[in-house]
């Protein structure tokens, strides 16, 4: 337990060095640890075993120091209001990703439309809220409700066809969607739709500055933490639903649906209802999004995104519950802290997910067998 | 109602921009045909064949060949070798190493080698994020029809892309690489034990339909006046689209579909208001209808599944 | 008494082709009928058509009295037919326990809401699941159980072919249909597997089984009438000897005799 809980105080203080270190000999001294911690644990094979038995047999204990970790984050991140912001964006991603990887990865239907249903999210927040002045939070929860309908209202025809045309299908959706945003009137054109209000929960504006165990932090903590709250939900219910019948009948129609079928699983219906709950929590992280940053316009949800959606789970493996959290946690921050890779950086993860699909197709943290626990 | 005129002159551009869709999709088709893939970088291909062109252009104005019909010759011919080549490399590296694997991982593969070709062209080719003129070097000026007016470069356009339609079809039904092709589209086992080398026959698809996808990236150079490093994705989604009404597997479904979605393109943006913004919306939704009413497509698509 | 499954004129055809040409056939409760016939003959076509993967041209197939012409799979499968396939179609990927388990997805009583929220009930329910899954596997092969949070895939095929029947097993069917369960399979590994069989017999004596076979002694062991198929049509039924005996049956596989020199 105490190996556990050791391993992840050393990388809580690795990830706020490598995230906060600015001189180059901390820079140097963090990037060295790092390296060291990486080959330790992929070729001292010793440690390596012992610390797969630690996590194994400490599942809650890991569990709770994780938790910990997450929500000291933003105390370790004070100093830094637009490393806040990053670290939540990168929640937002995980909850999208479980969504869509509950979709890709779970019941092998091919949603390349992420960006679109993040965006009918959004806006339906901005829509909700500026023109028919709701309030954030109820135009929050109404976001992803509005991504679930169109898709099973557009795409329960699809369904019944092979996954390539699902494929199609949803590229096409994307652009259409986007030129569809930039023209009509009512969703404000090119501009898009600005001055969302922020989230206001019992009276509390998000915008003020929370002071946690006497420090003061920035006032995108609190989005952080309903962010981390809202993954924390997301990844929790999609496990359930994964370690379940429905987990199981959605794995064997992706593997293969006329063993499906004579199981008695109906696929059209299967393919719904993996859909529509992917698109769920898509929907919900496009709808944070929006309340966030406190606008919404086409170019934030074009085809590009859903190619970094798709990156989140690939890299962490696909149908891999706990490589989403591993995927959205490299892939947001990553292009953030290299600012000179920014420039690069889709082309970079394009040829990772190329790399990765050739040489590790179960991702960096696969999934592990079911256990109905 | 618009007159009968202008819906001649739409079904005429119609029918060239259905050309370069046409070109686009044979090149889908020949590679689900070959090996039951969905290339989704082919889009991009089609997108750095325009680039290998106008680059190949530029080369030879700045070593003084600059005019006519020689220069675009030699342009259409480089960049078709330029193009069929990464066609290969890329099927060599991305897509046969995954083909026995799940459909998805094909996908995955090729959608995001297409992201790299897209992001390549943009980072590395100067101000690539930028339109790049193409220049014109087709010969200018028309006659009138019947009240459409017909542009030479109009014809020119066609008579390149017929040219490439009919090549195709001469080398798939009258050459040995052509047969080798089809048979492994019909059935790669026995195609191999009657000595037909898998490896090779797969190569020469993917140079085929790389090339052709060149052919159509130079064409758009040459009707558009521009290319665009984003011009890959619309490409490829439509001339999937094309392949799939046609039916994946049929090349002649493949240009029938491709002329299709460009008449229909060009008719949709003449009768409806602010026809021209939505274009690419009434065509997307056109395919999304399609797909749902008839995925197997007009000419029909080669299944497969045995229970 | 009406048989548990009766066939009749069934048709299937694939564009031009007949692959199914009016046959009648019809196994009562607790029988074991054999299928035999060449290559091509229409017998997985036949088992295709039955569970409603193939739709009929024509005729009548009925289950208990029930028609199942223009149903879908799924729901045919519900009504107490399960199979196994010629080319085993296993989730590789997947446990041994979840590739037999997903045999139960019919007859689950969970609720989407007892997924995520009254996970206690849920986890009742699978556990007797997976109590009954290990059951069913220790049948045949004792030390499946134990590795029954493997990949099935790393099983070796005898295994994988009993996992294939305990999924169709798991469903509680009325009729099993097995498909060439002894293809690819060693001597030694087909007399398993005709233990096996005779073991699926002993626990569930009211259960029906249609068995295609290419293997003559595993049809002779396990069957009690035989039907034989050649080009989508029956040919001959009775007793095993009756069948084999059958010139008809006899020219579709050897070939006509010619004149001799």
């Amino acid at each position: 337990m105490l190996l556990v809980l050791l391993t992840e105080s050393a990388l809580f203080v690795l990830i706020a060095a490598a995230v906060l270190a600015e001189r180059p000999v901390a820079l140097a001294a963090t990037g060295a640890a790092i390296l060291a911690g990486l080959a330790a644990t992929r070729f001292v094979t010793p440690l390596r075993t012992a610390l797969g038995r630690a996590f194994e047999r400490h599942h809650a204990t890991a569990l709770v120091g994780g938790a910990a970790g997450a929500l000291a984050l933003p105390l370790a991140l004070s100093a830094s209001p637009y490393w806040t912001f990053v670290a939540t964006l990168a929640l937002l991603y995980v909850t999208i990703g479980q969504g869509l990887n509950f979709q890709i990865g779970t019941a092998g239907v091919l949603n390349l439309a992420g960006a679109a249903f993040a965006g009918l999210g959004g806006y339906t927040v901005g829509l909700l809220t500026v023109s028919a002045g709701w309030p954030s939070w109820l135009a929050v929860l109404v976001g992803p409700l509005v991504a679930v309908t169109v898709g099973a209202v557009l795409f329960v025809p699809i369904l019944k066809t092979r996954g390539h045309y699902l494929a199609l299908v949803t590229i096409a959706f994307v652009f259409i969607f986007n030129i569809l945003m930039n023209n009509l009137e009512f969703t404000g054109g090119p501009q898009g739709i600005k001055n969302i209000p922020t989230l206001q929960l019992a009276g509390y504006p998000f915008t003020t500055k929370p002071t946690v165990f006497g420090i003061g932090l920035p006032a995108h903590a609190n989005f952080y933490y309903a962010a981390l709250l809202m993954a924390a939900l997301t990844t929790w219910i999609i496990r359930r639903l994964y370690d379940s019948w429905l987990g199981l009948a959605l794995n064997t129609l992706r593997d293969d649906e006329i063993a499906a079928k004579c199981c008695g699983i109906s696929i059209t219906r299967g393919k719904l209802v993996a859909f529509s709950i992917g698109n769920f929590f898509i929907g919900l992280g496009g709808a944070f999004y929006a309340v966030m940053v406190g606008f919404v316009s086409p170019p934030d949800f074009d085809f590009g995104y859903s190619l970094v959606m798709l990156s989140v789970i690939i890299i962490g493996g696909v149908d891999s519950i706990p490589g989403v959290i591993l995927g959205a946690c490299l892939l947001v921050p990553l292009p953030e802290r290299f600012r000179f890779l920014h420039e690069y950086r889709l082309l970079l993860y394009g040829v990772v997910i190329v790399v990765m699909l050739l040489y590790r197709p179960q991702g960096l943290w696969p999934a592990k067998v079911r256990r109905y626990r | 109602m618009p007159p009968l005129e202008l819906l001649l002159q739409q079904a005429f551009n119609g029918l060239m921009l259905g050309v370069m869709y046409a070109l686009i999709a044979v090149g889908f088709t020949l590679f689900f045909g070959v090996l039951d893939v969905i290339h989704f970088s082919h889009g991009d291909i089609f997108m750095l064949g325009a680039f290998a062109g106008l680059s190949v252009l530029a080369g030879l104005h700045a070593a003084g060949i600059g005019g006519g019909a020689v220069a675009l010759a030699l342009a259409f011919l480089a960049s078709i070798l330029i193009t069929g080549l990464v066609g290969v490399a890329a099927e060599r590296v991305c897509v046969k190493p995954l083909a026995r694997s799940s459909p998805l991982m094909t996908l995955l593969a090729t959608l995001s080698l297409g992201l790299v070709i897209r992001e390549s062209v943009l980072i590395f080719y100067p101000r690539g994020a930028d339109p790049k003129r193409f220049p014109q070097l087709l010969p200018q000026g028309g006659f009138e029809l019947g009240g459409v007016a017909v542009r030479y470069e109009n014809l020119a356009i066609l008579a390149i892309g017929f040219c490439a339609m009919v090549a195709v079809d001469l080398i798939i039904n009258r050459t040995r690489m052509g047969a080798a092709i089809r048979a492994v589209a019909q059935d790669p086992e026995a195609a191999q034990m009657m000595g037909v080398n898998l490896d090779r026959t797969v190569d020469a698809t993917f140079f085929i339909g790389s090339g052709l996808a060149a052919v159509a990236g130079l064409l758009s150079g040459l009707y558009y006046g521009e290319v665009h490093f984003i011009m890959g994705i619309t490409g490829g989604v439509i001339g999937f689209s094309a392949a799939a009404i046609g039916g994946l597997g049929n090349v002649y479904g493949a240009i029938v579909g491709g002329l299709l979605f460009g008449m229909l393109q060009t008719t949709s943006a003449a009768l409806i208001p602010r026809g021209s913004e939505f274009r690419d919306v009434v065509a997307f939704a056109v395919v999304m209808l399609f797909l749902i009413f008839r995925p197997s497509g007009i000419l029909g698509e080669k299944s497969v599944e045995r229970v | 008494m009406s048989a548990l499954l009766e066939t009749r004129g069934l048709t299937v055809r694939f564009g031009g082709l007949v692959a199914l040409d009016a046959v009648d056939v019809a196994v009562d409760g607790g029988e074991t009928l054999g299928v035999i016939g060449p290559n091509g003959s229409g017998k997985t076509t036949f088992f295709n058509a039955l569970t409603g993967l193939y739709a009929a041209a024509a005729g009548d197939i009925r289950f208990e009295g029930r028609n199942l012409v223009g149903l879908d799979a799924h729901v045919i499968s519900r009504l107490g037919m399960a199979r196994t396939f010629q080319a085993s179609r296993l989730c590789l990927g997947l446990s041994v326990f979840d590739n037999v388990l997903i045999g139960m997805h019919a007859r689950r009583r969970s609720g989407l809401a007892d997924l995520v929220v009254r996970r206690a009930r849920f986890l009742a329910e699978i556990r007797d699941a997976i109590e009954r899954a290990a059951h069913l596997l220790a049948l045949f092969n004792r030390e499946l159980p134990a590795r029954g949070f493997e990949p099935v895939g790393q099983l070796p095929q005898i295994d994988r072919r009993r996992v294939e029947i305990c999924r169709a097993l798991a469903s509680e069917p009325r009729l099993l249909l097995l498909d060439e369960p002894s293809a690819g399979m060693s001597p030694e590994e087909t007399a398993e597997l005709m233990k096996d069989l005779q073991i699926v017999r002993e626990e569930m004596p009211g259960l029906s089984v249609i068995i295609i076979e290419h293997d003559m002694f595993v049809i002779e062991g396990v069957s009690q009438r035989v039907v034989a198929f050649n080009y989508g049509r029956k040919i001959a039924e009775g007793s095993f000897a009756a069948v084999a005996a059958n010139a008809e049956v006899r020219e579709a596989y050897l070939g006509r005799e010619t004149a001799r020199a």
